[in-house]
């Protein structure tokens, strides 16, 4: 299930990624990659002897800091699991891994719609489930409640 | 004249060299040519929400030369509740309620995904007959499930009369689920630790009941619908994925099983009472749209078996582990996924160690399989188009969410 994580930090430092923590959590392996070259690294990952071939999910968090994007990948061949992580300023750029991954298409937009960032290099940039204007509902500063739903009550 | 294009195409009046008719007078745009039976433009056509084979409120957009679609796009947020952000203010043992309404047609599924992560983040033992009874009444909503499919796609490939026999054994199914956890489709009876109830007493005598006679109904609902030679013309060679294409997409289910690829799960992240049970995979060869109906067929089959094994298996004991009333998980994050009706029904949790999730991500198989269909419809019919969205069994509350 568990990848090896010495394995893993080679390949990251071999795609140009050095110091990357490739740690054991209660997720599984998670490695943390910068924002930038998270295409880069998935794709070396995809290329890589653990074959990781499937973009299982894709989910941004807001730490309070700003967006963390949790990539999950799995590879069929050696039936592991690996998470990677990259940390994005609020209102950043989410480097678009469609060309990896089509997978990623619509989680992508998802993503981008609820946390307020822009993509970058995916090729239907639109917003995918609410309409133009709206504030980036999965933002911890976004409420839940209108102020005007909250005064009525 | 046999051929009535003969009638816009003849040029038999036309003096020789007198093919330029010259431009309009002022005020007419263009010179009244009449209709041209050759050429044809692109039309970009709109199909949906309110379209009733896009089961629910899919909306697509086609651009279409002719018959022939040459793109395609899903428009998707018509059923968008913000799911995602209505668990962040929810306890942990009310999520359920929010996964019933997700993927709507198989609730227990979602529940139990919901379940098996809250359990994680707890690390909490469940007893067997709490695993067991999910087992059951998880294959029991996947027969209902794909018998809404089964029927709906015979509509959609323009056959009508096997939506009511299917509806019968359904409301079978419900009638047992009922009895079992006392709603019909919105559930909320897999619960953190175990289910909420134990089973009512008589109930295996009546799921039995059901099951002998629906082993006989399987075999005339194929006879019904794949024995049609109209049907079987429909869907045959006609959209076909491969592995390949599936694997890339993130095609999870039935809908990748068809193209070749095994993947299941229930057996390769065993969880609840499958590693106990004994059930085949079917797999397709070419991945078109007869495939995916052969696949799904077989799964009725063979979740009809387990739910037998479910019955005759059931251990004694307790059907909830001891879980506190307000779940407090210690800080973490875990994912956990179930095989529902329409593939990897996944759920990733953030918990910050309070009683709500911090964060509550829900992976739902549909999402992917309208991907797929941006990719496979160029280059089809648009006739098919209905077809084919059918085929892939698009549940658009849980693509939405």
């Amino acid at each position: 299930m568990l990848p090896d994580a010495t394995v893993v930090r080679s390949i990251l430092s071999a795609a140009g990624v050095h110091d990357a923590p490739a740690e054991e959590t209660s997720l599984g392996l998670v490695c943390r990659v910068p924002g930038s070259g998270a295409p880069g690294v998935l794709a070396a990952l995809r290329e890589s002897e653990l074959d990781f071939r499937i973009l299982v999910d894709m989910l941004g968090t807001d730490t309070g800091e700003g967006i963390e994007i949790t990539y999950h990948l799995r590879s069929l061949s050696r039936d592991e699991e690996l998470y990677a992580k990259t940390a994005l300023p609020y209102d950043g750029d989410l480097h678009s891994v469609w060309n990896t991954f089509p997978s990623a298409l619509l989680q992508e937009r998802e993503t981008a719609e609820l946390f307020g960032l822009k993509l970058v290099g995916h090729p239907n940039p639109k917003r995918l489930f609410t309409t133009e204007g709206l504030e980036p509902l999965l933002r911890k500063s976004v409420p839940q409640r209108s102020v005007e739903e909250v005064r009525q009550r | 004249m046999t051929d009535p294009r003969d009638l816009v195409t003849d040029v038999g009046l036309l003096a020789e060299g007198a093919h330029d008719p010259g431009s309009p007078p002022a005020g007419i745009r263009r010179a009244p040519t009449g209709v041209d039976g050759l050429t044809t433009e692109h039309l970009v056509i709109n199909m949906g929400p309110q379209h009733p084979s896009t089961h629910g409120v899919l909306r697509l957009i086609v651009e279409v030369d002719g018959e022939e679609i040459v793109a395609a796009e899903t428009s998707l947020g018509y059923l968008h509740r913000g799911i995602e952000k209505l668990a962040e203010t929810r306890r942990y043992n009310q999520l359920g309620t929010l996964m019933d309404r997700g993927d709507y047609v198989s609730g227990m599924h979602g529940e139990q995904a919901a379940a098996l992560a809250v359990e994680r983040l707890l690390e909490v033992e469940v007893p067997p007959k709490a695993r067991w009874t999910r087992s059951l009444v998880a294959e029991l909503t996947r027969i209902a499930s794909h018998l809404i499919w089964y029927g709906t796609f015979g509509l959609d490939t323009g056959a009508m009369g096997q939506f009511l026999y299917a509806m019968r054994d359904r409301e079978s199914i419900l009638d047992i689920l009922e009895a079992i956890s006392g709603a019909r489709m919105m559930f909320n009876y897999i619960r953190p630790g175990g289910v909420v109830a134990d089973l009512p007493a008589g109930i295996d005598g009546r799921i039995r009941r059901f099951c002998n006679g629906f082993d006989a109904y399987l075999d005339e609902h194929h006879a019904l619908l794949g024995g049609n030679e109209i049907f079987q013309a429909r869907v045959q060679g006609v959209g076909e994925i491969d592995a390949d294409t599936a694997l890339a997409f993130g095609l999870t289910g039935a809908n990748l099983r068809a193209s070749g690829f095994g993947w299941d799960v229930r057996r390769e992240r065993p969880y609840d009472a499958y590693p106990q049970l004994d059930f085949d995979v079917p797999v397709g060869t070419t991945g078109d749209a007869w495939d995916r109906y052969m696949v799904r067929m077989e799964e009725m089959r063979q979740a009809n078996r387990m739910v037998r094994q479910c019955v005759d298996g059931m251990p004694e004991g307790d059907f909830t582990a001891k879980v506190p009333k307000v779940i407090r998980p210690p800080e973490g994050e875990v994912y956990a996924s179930v095989e529902s009706s329409r593939g990897e029904t996944g759920v990733h949790v953030v918990s910050d160690g309070s009683d709500t999730p911090y964060r509550y991500h829900y992976r739902a198989p549909s999402l992917f399989a309208c991907q797929v269909l941006e990719e496979i419809l160029p280059g089809h019919l648009i006739a098919d188009a209905v077809m084919l969205i059918g085929s892939l069994d698009i549940m658009l509350g849980e693509t939405d969410r």
